[in-house]
């Protein structure tokens, strides 16, 4: 997509007398102006489609990311009620800002029961970079970049979340995880 | 006497509250919306008393009080006389120039002549353009007295541009001078009821004036003075508080002053168009002499102060339109182009007035 900008335009004399070419582009600003100004300045009357502008008030209102996004990372929790997560410890090897902190525990080793556990699952907030290696490295569907992203605290100690802050729904996640399946399985490791 | 006395106190008090009290503080306000909606985003919104935001109006009383409570910040090595006196200097002669500005024409109203004008000057247009210049005493000693490269950096800039447009305002301003045969505004505006106005008289020189008329406010696209990108914020960048706050009052009173000097110039003053005086006065004859006049007298104020209105719509069109030009453009724009045009202009104008005497 490479785009190069003739910087060495010719004008005509009707464009080197200003005042047409001013007038163009102030047609154009008034243009949006009046558009804008019967379409959604006064908001109330009319949604957000409605008056086709790309600013959202906000808190009030929220954008639908696409699915690429890479919000916050959280943990999936599975359908048999436990966390996905088999504590290998290769999110936290992958995470170049070393935010993730993992205290893995064994289970008994009976059967039909997973070997390995995390016992606490921790991901600092503030250090984290919402890079996604995380996601990328894990072999077991556990850990999903989701599409939050205002985690904002006064108090720094509380940017550190533990896992039943961290656990959502497998259900919740089915769109990001077809989505990494799509993307990852791709490269075949 | 004493009833002239109180005319003319609420003549003034009327400017006052109109310039300083309305229209400096919702330009404010207008300024950021407008740009906000021409670039299809919302704009201040945020202000609210009790959950009601009245459109983003509140922030107005929040910069105002924003503006009181921050501190008065003086950097070391400042003149700190200079340095408090500029934003003064700066900010009275916008206001003064409104003392010869006719806002409306004479009315009889019970035996008394009320002509709306605080001081009927006989030289009012050399009298704006004398007290306009000296504004720019006030950027330039604020650049120099705060010790900062940028600041005088700016004030320099805003010297040599003042110089260069005041020279082409003058020269386009004998052209009007010559179609109306007048210097006093009140005449200038008298003599547009019947004639023809001023932008047909004068296309070219509407159109110089109106460019360097902004250049000497230093809004884009002329703002070499003040360039963001460039210098920090120019000749006020030291300022803080309420010291910055009249820089930003005078460059939005100034916008006003431009306004009505063109609309008194080029676009009928306070005349209604294909409507004299005498029309008007005609129209409302059922209810007396006195309470005719008024009302049209109500009606000239409400029109004058709708074209200044239209003017300062264009101006902000204009700043959140075009891109600031170079510091060697906007000489070059002054010296080499506007000048010659608005010298042409003066000859253009004495051949078409000798041939059709």
């Amino acid at each position: 997509m490479a785009y190069y900008v003739n910087r060495n335009v010719k004008l005509t004399w009707w464009e080197r007398t200003y005042i047409p070419e001013i007038v163009r582009g102030m047609m154009i600003t008034s243009r949006h102006f009046f558009k804008n100004m019967f379409g959604f300045v006064p908001f109330f009357l009319g949604k957000k489609k409605e008056r086709e502008i790309f600013t959202v008030y906000y808190p009030e209102e929220t954008m639908q990311f696409p699915i690429a996004y890479r919000g916050r990372p959280v943990l999936a929790l599975g359908e048999n009620n436990l966390p996905n997560c088999v504590a290998c410890g290769l999110c936290e090897i992958a995470c170049p800002a070393y935010c993730i902190d993992i205290i893995p525990g064994e289970n008994s080793g009976k059967q039909n029961e997973v070997e390995r556990y995390p016992v606490e699952f921790t991901i600092d907030y503030a250090v984290c970079i919402f890079c996604g290696f995380c996601e990328e490295a894990c072999p077991e569907e556990a850990i999903y970049m989701s599409d939050q992203f205002d985690i904002t605290m006064l108090d720094r100690k509380k940017m550190k979340y533990n896992m039943e802050q961290l656990l959502v729904p497998v259900s919740e996640l089915k769109d990001r995880m077809e989505f990494c399946r799509n993307m990852y399985g791709k490269w075949n490791y | 006497m004493w009833i002239d006395l109180a005319i003319t106190m609420v003549k003034i008090i009327f400017i006052l509250t109109i310039t300083v009290g309305f229209f400096a503080p919702v330009l404010t306000w207008v300024e950021r919306k407008q740009s906000a909606i021409m670039q299809d985003r919302i704009g201040a919104n945020r202000a609210d008393i009790m959950g009601f935001t009245a459109l983003g109006l509140f922030h107005i009383m929040a910069d105002g009080l924003k503006m009181f409570t921050k501190e008065d910040f003086i950097p070391e090595g400042a003149n700190r006389a200079l340095h408090t006196l500029s934003p003064i200097i700066a900010l009275i002669p916008a206001i003064l120039t409104f003392a010869v500005v006719p806002f409306g024409g004479v009315y009889e109203l019970w035996g008394t002549q009320v002509n709306l004008v605080i001081s009927d000057l006989n030289v009012g247009l050399l009298f704006v353009f004398a007290i306009a210049s000296l504004a720019t005493y006030g950027y330039v000693v604020a650049g120099w007295s705060s010790n900062n490269n940028w600041s005088l950096l700016g004030s320099m800039r805003t010297a040599s541009q003042m110089i260069s447009y005041e020279v082409t305002m003058g020269l386009t301003i004998i052209g009007v001078l010559m179609v109306y045969g007048s210097m006093r505004l009140t005449d200038i505006g008298a003599a547009q009821e019947t004639g023809f106005w001023g932008f047909i008289l004068q296309p070219f020189g509407f159109l110089m004036f109106f460019a360097a008329s902004i250049a000497e406010n230093k809004r884009i696209p002329f703002d070499a003075p003040e360039a963001e990108s460039e210098l920090v914020a120019g000749y006020f960048t030291e300022y803080s508080g309420l010291k910055f706050g009249m820089f930003f009052m005078a460059e939005f009173i100034e916008m006003v002053t431009i306004g009505a000097i063109l609309t008194i110039l080029f676009f009928g003053a306070w005349h209604l168009p294909f409507l004299t005086t005498a029309d008007l006065l005609s129209m409302f004859d059922f209810l007396g002499d006195s309470f005719a006049n008024l009302i049209v007298m109500f009606i000239h104020v409400g029109v004058f102060f709708g074209k200044v209105t239209f003017f300062i719509f264009v101006q902000m069109v204009i700043r959140w339109t075009l891109p600031r030009f170079r510091y060697d453009q906007i000489m070059k724009l002054g010296w080499k182009m506007l000048l010659p045009l608005s010298l042409l202009n003066v000859v253009g104008t004495g051949l078409v007035i000798l041939a059709l005497n």
